[in-house]
């Protein structure tokens, strides 16, 4: 599990080098994989549905980078995109081809539904937190002007 | 500043986001926040393909201008420095020249070297192989496949191919590598090979904003950047697919 958790460290750090982020944020980005990766295991301990505990991991990543980019005052893709990255069903899309390309169509359609079900889980996850997480802070503090677009 | 020059400055600021992989949202309150601090009133709309602007000039009606955007890439940090670009506009206000510099600069701002990024591919796919519960073995093939791929595509990428067979021959490549190195060292597991080197590939920005613009209501970016990301997951599928079916049919 640790050794897990710390791919998922490293899968977040090196994504991002692609994508050209500020590099005193590498290592933040880093910590968004790892705490939803983390949440995606324990989650997944207790109920044994990759769809849900991705939505739990998803929920996580969507919190911190909400929370960070209010503390460093950058945009929230800068560690929502990085921190889904290990949650990503590459590993069922890949079953899928290969079950289509075995002409195992039902295997093919179960996996396929997995896939879809698993993203959608991810974009609803992401799409929830910030959402409460904006209405939230419209609540607690109405008037103050939004100094930046998070 | 004068309109045209208001009008000049945001329009440039918002090709700048659009062409970075900003979400439109981002763009409209960034262009709209510029516009205000210079007390203009502004209508503007944003789509995938460029941005509309139209600012309600004193002394004779509106200036409407509009710029259309030709390449797009996923660049987070210039998405940063012109979010706080904005920022500062609003905090107090500079002058025209002194604006054009400033986004001069932003469009300048240093990326990491091309070595640097070839290595972060073949790690990104290494570490995922990895993650994937593969071996050694596995992770060390598909960081040398992605590595590949990836200097292939930076170089494709400037002659200017179609996007679809740009990653239709990634995936084809990529599952055809793996089906020989399968052959070649039977310890190896084409599986663990191809997920780990898919991920440098899959169009995670475009997928997450794409989805994130349709649930802000801009359902005419959001649908593009959808459409254009199940498109390359369709084109890397059937890359591999093909791939893998020719082994069936070549019987190796």
């Amino acid at each position: 599990m640790i050794k897990q958790i710390i791919l998922a460290f490293l899968g977040s750090v090196f994504p991002v080098i692609l994508f050209n982020i500020d590099r005193k944020k590498i290592i933040w980005a880093g910590f968004c994989g790892a705490f939803g990766w983390a949440t995606y295991l324990v989650v997944y301990k207790y109920n044994h549905s990759p769809i849900m505990s991705s939505f739990a991991g998803a929920f996580i990543v969507g919190v911190y980078s909400e929370f960070m980019a209010r503390r460093l005052k950058t945009p929230t893709i800068q560690f929502s995109i990085p921190g889904i990255f290990p949650l990503v069903p590459g590993i069922t899309a890949y079953n899928t081809i290969s079950y289509l390309v075995e002409k195992n169509y039902s295997a093919a359609f179960s996996k396929g539904m997995q896939t879809i079900a698993v993203g959608g889980a991810i974009a609803f996850g992401i799409m929830l937190s910030s959402t409460t997480y904006r209405f939230i802070s419209k609540i607690i503090k109405p008037n103050k002007e939004r100094m930046f677009i998070p | 500043m004068n309109a045209k020059q208001v009008l000049e400055i945001a329009l440039s600021a918002g090709q700048m986001l659009i062409s970075n992989g900003a979400e439109a949202y981002r763009v409209e309150e960034t262009i709209e926040r510029i516009c205000n601090s210079y007390n203009l009133e502004c209508e503007c709309l944003v789509t995938a393909k460029g941005v509309f602007i139209s600012i309600v000039d004193g002394d004779d009606g509106k200036v409407t201008s509009l710029k259309k955007i030709r390449t797009r890439r996923v660049d987070l940090y210039r998405i940063e420095l012109i979010n706080s670009f904005s920022r500062n506009i609003q905090n107090k206000h500079i002058s025209y020249e002194e604006a054009r510099k400033k986004l001069k600069d932003i469009e300048g701002a240093p990326y990491f070297t091309f070595p640097v990024r070839l290595l972060a591919a073949s790690m990104t796919s290494f570490i995922y192989a990895l993650f994937f519960n593969g071996t050694i073995y596995d992770a060390l093939v598909s960081g040398v496949i992605s590595m590949g791929i990836y200097y292939v595509l930076e170089k494709i990428s400037r002659v200017g191919f179609f996007q679809f067979f740009e990653f239709f021959f990634s995936g084809f490549i990529i599952g055809s590598v793996s089906l020989i190195a399968e052959n070649l060292l039977p310890f190896v597991n084409k599986g663990n090979v191809i997920t780990g080197a898919i991920m440098i590939l899959l169009p995670g920005v475009a997928l997450t904003n794409g989805i994130k613009d349709i649930i802000y209501d801009d359902f005419m970016s959001g649908m593009v950047k959808f459409g254009e990301a199940m498109l390359v997951i369709t084109a890397i599928g059937a890359g591999i697919g093909t791939a893998l079916s020719l082994r069936i049919g070549v019987g190796l």
